[in-house]
């Protein structure tokens, strides 16, 4: 692995008895980038990270974090990230300062504790709560803290904003765009799609155990999807409209306002519609989660 | 794996405390009325004699009942891998299985910690309870010594208490062995207390019962001594079950290290080591 690449996986497979939840992924996340890892409720994106620190056991295929086999040496892998699971569970009887002493401890306590401090004062985290007493969103901050406090080279972040308020959600963020500039490569899963627009570097769309795009976030919502209202003097027959090639009729608008979603190139849609009078032509673009719904209804 | 040692140990706490507590009164009691029963030995001899050859073997036999070694036996020590193997169940079958099914080991593994220094530390930490357990049980003893009379030495009693520490290690290691197989730490624990009752009632019945003496042979209580250690441990017995708790622990270590962690229902229960591993952190 060149020295520029944080994680590749090549040809990765992952079975759960017959559930094929990883069926060849290919992927390349940069160093010092922010990558969000897109798609549904069990698409792969927790098998994918899971099988990136040895937890699960992969099929078929290889993985490299940070140029270091995860099955052959998980520690030293392990050793280099900060984890965040989606589903996070804590000991309840340990208060946040003892879990997050325990939790570097494991690291041979090279969490700096200032800084650690610091990190849940910016998420307004009281030390001294016993984690039972914590509500889920509390618990998510605690989850936030112990992944950034060893100040880890990689941040594999599992639904990192899950269960939070808008304003912690804007922190975490935050705190993770933070971490990018101290040189932290950040993978993080998501289905939250403003998020993933809003820090994500790049993109990966993972769908049924496959990657089916990587782009760059903002060429992706720009480069694909156009939504295109018109407004004809007359009406247009819906045949003229249906027949072009790229084009999705979302609304006919009575044939004189349709609403359209157009994936690629404008030109075929501006020479049919040149033979009739157009009174507005309105383009919008869309929204990440508009061009990843259309991956899903592909 | 320290660390994983001494946190292990700090969750065992009140455990120990508990279990260890309860045990050294309830061995400090039967120290105290001793004498009490020496004294009224005649009535206490009819008694015996009314429950009967087969109720008297659930007791270890009670023919010599009233020597310091007998009445261990007949008092505790017969029953006791019954009583204390339950902690040793619940304990081996949680040890990992618990905080698999609770979520928790996924954010540990998760951190520079290999499987095996998770697993060992984890399993002498368990080793360790079990011995602070019995040590509180055996310090019950040593208290009623003096209250007792006996002509026994204070380390002689250790003896009982090293063999049943053998017991208790080889059902914990079992448990944690069938947690390694099956799918959930409920069904392991519940298994495993099964067999050990089992177990039980086969190797106290085989006093009496010609036809379960092969049977027996089998099974790990009749290669444990209870009270009768006071009088010698028979270290190859001892050895035995040590050797027989040390295989099922590497079995569950190697399970371990083959197998998926389990989160939220994700993944499945399949028979293991059918297929090896593509690889294995050590």
């Amino acid at each position: 692995m060149e020295n520029g690449t944080a994680i590749r996986t090549q040809g990765l497979v992952k079975n759960y008895g017959n559930v094929r939840a990883l069926r060849g992924l290919d992927l390349e996340v940069k160093r010092g980038e922010i990558f969000g890892f897109l798609g549904p409720n069990g698409a792969g994106k927790t098998t994918t990270i899971r099988c990136l620190l040895d937890l699960i056991r992969p099929n078929g295929g290889a993985a490299e974090v940070l140029g270091i086999n995860p099955q052959r040496n998980p520690v030293a892998v392990r050793a280099r990230t900060g984890y965040l699971p989606g589903e996070l569970h804590f000991d309840e009887n340990l208060s946040v300062e003892a879990t997050l002493r325990y939790l570097s401890a494991l690291r041979g306590r090279k969490a700096d504790w200032d800084y650690t401090r610091s990190l849940a004062e910016k998420l307004d985290l009281g030390l001294k709560t016993a984690i039972k007493n914590l509500s889920k969103g509390n618990k998510q901050k605690v989850g936030v803290v112990q992944a950034l406090m060893h100040r880890p080279k990689l941040l594999l972040l599992d639904e990192p904003t899950s269960g939070l308020d808008p304003l912690l959600q804007q922190a975490v963020l935050r705190m993770v765009q933070d971490a990018r500039q101290q040189g932290a490569t950040v993978f993080f899963s998501s289905h939250i799609l403003s998020e993933v627009q809003e820090i994500a570097d790049r993109v990966g769309i993972i769908r049924l155990g496959a990657l089916a795009e990587v782009a760059e976030t903002q060429s992706l919502v720009k480069r694909s999807l156009r939504r295109v209202r018109l407004r004809f003097r007359e009406a247009v027959p819906q045949a003229v409209l249906a027949g072009i090639p790229g084009v999705k009729i979302l609304s006919e608008g009575d044939g004189l306002s349709p609403l359209l979603q157009v994936e690629g190139e404008m030109d075929a849609l501006i020479k049919a519609v040149a033979q009739f009078t157009v009174v507005e032509f309105e383009t919008e673009r869309p929204s990440l989660e508009e061009v990843f719904l259309a991956y899903y209804e592909e | 794996m320290l660390t994983i040692f001494t946190h292990t140990l700090k969750r065992f706490l009140g455990q120990i405390l508990g279990w260890g507590i309860s045990f050294g009164l309830i061995t400090l009691y039967l120290m105290a009325v001793y004498k009490p029963m020496i004294e009224q030995q005649a009535e206490l001899v009819s008694l015996l004699e009314a429950y009967g050859e087969t109720m008297l073997a659930f007791f270890g036999g009670g023919a010599d009942f009233l020597s310091p070694a007998g009445y261990l036996d007949f008092g505790f020590f017969s029953y006791f891998p019954v009583v204390a193997g339950i902690f040793a169940v619940l304990i081996g079958s949680g040890l990992l299985a618990a905080d698999e099914e609770k979520g928790t080991l996924d954010l540990i593994l998760a951190h520079p910690v290999s499987r095996t220094g998770l697993f060992w530390g984890r399993f002498l930490a368990f080793a360790a309870a079990t011995t602070a357990i019995l040590a509180l049980t055996w310090l019950g003893f040593a208290f009623g010594l003096p209250i007792a009379g006996w002509d026994v030495s204070a380390v002689a009693l250790l003896l009982p208490h090293i063999s049943l520490l053998a017991v208790l290690l080889l059902f914990g290691a079992f448990a944690l062995l069938l947690s390694m197989v099956l799918p959930s730490r409920m069904l392991a624990a519940s298994t495993a207390g099964a067999l050990m009752v089992v177990s039980y009632l086969v190797s106290s019945l085989a006093r009496v019962n010609e036809q379960l003496k092969a049977l027996n042979d089998f099974l790990p209580l009749k290669y444990y001594q209870g009270g009768r250690a006071l009088d010698g441990l028979d270290w190859q017995n001892f050895l035995g079950l040590m050797g027989f708790a040390a295989l099922f622990a590497v079995l569950a270590w190697l399970l371990f290290l083959r197998r998926d962690i389990r989160v939220s229902g994700e993944g499945s229960w399949r028979l293991p080591g059918l297929k090896r591993p593509r690889t294995a952190d050590r």
